[in-house]
């Protein structure tokens, strides 16, 4: 509906010509279609990292139940049975799963754990088996991997605060803060720091560490934003709820105008549909909060299990393939995140 | 200085009647033209001749008519700043206010809602790409503050035509696949469920119909009874739906159909099955076929009448008010048998 397809130029004769060629042999193709042996579907297991409801997955406000469900909607048009199993987080229950999943002879298994001892286990216990395995954010041997790449991500945040401060602060007195899960998310808050860097070697970057407890975010950026003289104030949140509550930080510090805030993860707290006007909606384009990093782990499901396939059909996958990080603002959200509110 | 003046006049006429000025897009590119000419305003229900009409009303048999409409009233699901408010003026019911020595009374109402709530139509003017909508019409130069000035739901004809039942419900319990929402009081088929072209035609197989062209086709996913739960599961209902998928969306519009209606909220699977395509399925059928989809419908009753009466179609009862320049409006519906 999008893209080339609607690209086609209609009121050609040559084209409408083609068209009907089109029409007339579609029939046949059906046809024929119908004859043919169905596609064999296959049986994919997907090991998650954890299902416990309010845990919070890769120092963002995704959970469990996100990446399942992405995998749950990403298989309705693939010729794939899901198998689901829940890791808890624990290296023995990763094992039981794999050998779960190898007594009921699924065709993959897809591993998302965290615990390079359990892994190794796991890739052995599979291997003997004769069951593929393709990893998820965390290597597992032998396996080709899909994986976020934070420092990426961090770096997108970091040029997209580096690029409004050149363009909107040219030569005032600026400082970065990265703050959040600072300690935890090391490449994350690497990256956004070398982007800064890049641009404004002067400006110093400074890390507040919350361990995930917004309630901190406004005792902890107090100093910053009181600071005298006064300073712009650029900031790298490590995830959306805590780009959030910087912003109600520096909105109750009366220092709206002279900070900008960027998130990591898209979740569902910073955008929504079009009646829920949350913080990246198209009519808050002025927000102090130029965009947030996509994580998409509401999508990985999208993303692996395709490359799922491609190693059942016997296609070569590469070894190391990553999440597509992107900025996400007012700007653009709603064609990244369509809303579906209505109707 | 009047030269000058002169000057700049044409210069402004210039600059604001250039394509740059109103941004449009070449929607020739971008929307199918309708199969009834650059000028058609009308839509799929060009397809509702006289003869279509007569062979129609051949369903009406026993007269039973079956509700297909759900109530109009406060509570129904709608989506975030919408709403729906009647006020009664009952004036005239005050002691002395009556009018003549025959004590006439009256009472009438104000109705504040948007149109596309409860059982309604979506119009022509509903759904574009871009700017474009039905029959590459660029809907920027046709819109004022106060509605369409093209495609409004003035330019509809009939929809006297047949209508078809297709009981999803019973095709996913009778292919052991259907997976009900525990909300749902009756067998319903759970969000986010995409229906394709296959099940369309076991669905038409199970009562021995073919569709034909001008057909409006109706579709039972059981999802409607979270509707009628109102208000307890108006979040739910609201949250995602079983639907059409773009094959099945396709292949209805290859069927040259009027109109598809469903007892959800947007005829298509939501989520999407693409997730970042918006309303692909509307996009289809009301952009580029001029097919309207009829949301809220529903079809319940009729499909239990299908069930015990094994027949699936019937006599389409249902009219559009000639509402100039609205993209939709509320409908209500009435099989006939």
């Amino acid at each position: 509906m999008t893209g080339p397809a609607r690209g086609i130029a209609w009121l050609s004769r040559a084209r409408l010509v083609r068209g009907a060629i089109v029409v007339m042999v579609a029939p046949w193709m059906v046809t024929a279609a119908g004859a043919a042996a169905p596609e064999r579907r296959y049986t994919i297991a997907f090991a998650n990292l954890t299902e416990a409801p309010g845990v919070s997955l890769e120092g963002t406000g995704f959970s469990g139940a996100d990446v399942r469900q992405s995998f749950v909607l990403a298989a309705r048009t693939l010729p794939v049975e899901l198998v689901f199993y829940d890791n808890q987080g624990d290296d023995a229950r990763a094992i039981a799963n794999a050998e779960a999943a190898i007594a009921r002879k699924v065709d993959l298994y897809i591993q998302y754990h965290r615990g390079g001892t359990a892994n190794t286990a796991v890739a052995q216990k599979l291997k003997a088996a004769g069951i593929p395995v393709l990893a998820v954010n965390e290597p597992v041997p032998g396996a080709p991997l899909y994986s976020l790449d934070n420092a990426v991500a961090g770096r997108i945040a970091g040029d997209a605060l580096a690029q409004f401060a050149g363009r909107t602060w040219a030569g005032q007195p600026t400082v970065a803060v990265v703050i959040g899960r600072v300690s935890t998310s090391a490449e994350r808050v690497q990256g956004v720091a070398e982007a800064l860097r890049k641009r404004f070697p002067a400006v110093p970057v400074s890390m507040l560490e919350t361990q995930g407890n917004t309630a901190q975010v406004a005792a902890l950026l107090g100093p910053v934003l009181a600071a005298q003289p006064p300073r712009k104030v650029l900031i790298a949140a490590t995830d959306d709820a805590t780009a959030l509550a910087a912003k109600s930080a520096v909105e109750s510090a009366g220092r709206a105008r002279d900070a900008a805030i960027v998130g990591h993860g898209v979740d569902r707290s910073i955008h929504g549909g079009a009646n829920d006007r949350k913080e990246l909606d198209p009519n808050n384009r002025a927000s102090i909060v130029l965009g947030s990093v996509a994580f998409y782990l509401d999508r990985m499901g999208y993303q692996v299990l395709p490359l799922a396939m491609r190693m059942l059909r016997g296609e070569t996958v590469p070894a190391r393939m990553v999440t597509p990080h992107k900025l996400i603002t007012p700007a653009n959200v709603f064609a990244e995140y369509p809303p579906y509110d209505m109707n | 200085m009047l030269r000058a003046t002169l000057i700049s006049a044409f210069a402004l006429i210039a600059l604001s009647s250039s394509p740059v000025a109103f941004a449009q897009s070449d929607c020739k590119s971008i929307v199918k033209p309708s199969p009834w000419g650059p000028n058609d305003q009308t839509g799929a229900t060009n397809r509702v001749t006289p003869a279509v009409t007569k062979a129609a009303a051949a369903e009406i048999q026993t007269g039973k008519v079956t509700n297909m409409s759900y109530p109009l009233v406060d509570g129904v699901p709608l989506f975030g700043s919408r709403f729906t408010k009647t006020i009664l003026t009952a004036t005239s019911l005050a002691p002395g206010a009556s009018f003549g020595e025959n004590q006439l009374t009256y009472m009438e109402d104000t109705w504040l809602s948007q149109s596309h709530v409860g059982t309604h139509l979506d119009g022509m003017g509903h759904i574009g790409i871009k700017d474009c909508y039905y029959n590459q019409t660029p809907m920027g130069k046709f819109i004022n503050q106060n509605n369409m000035t093209k495609l409004g739901l003035e330019n509809l004809k009939s929809f006297a035509t047949r209508g078809v039942i297709i009981d999803m419900v019973k095709v996913f319990q009778d292919a052991g696949k259907l997976k009900s929402n525990s909300a749902c009081k009756k067998p319903c088929i759970d969000k986010g469920t995409v229906i394709t072209p296959a099940d369309l035609q076991a669905g038409l197989k199970m009562y021995n119909v073919t569709l034909r062209e001008a057909d409006m086709v109706f579709i039972h996913t059981g999802w409607g009874d979270l509707f009628e739960q109102f208000p307890a599961q108006n979040a739910l209902y609201n949250s995602g739906e079983p639907g059409l998928g773009k094959d099945a969306a396709a292949w209805l519009a290859s069927q040259k159909v009027v109109a598809v209606g469903t007892d959800t909220w947007a005829v298509e699977v939501i989520p999407s099955e693409d997730p970042k395509q918006a309303f692909p399925v509307h996009a289809l059928l009301l952009t580029d076929n001029g097919i309207h989809i009829i949301e809220n419908v529903r079809t319940d009753l009729i499909a239990a009448e299908a069930a015990s009466s094994k027949r699936a179609t019937f006599f389409v009862n249902m009219t559009v008010p000639k509402a100039v320049g609205l993209t939709g409006n509320f409908v209500a519906v009435d099989a006939i048998q």
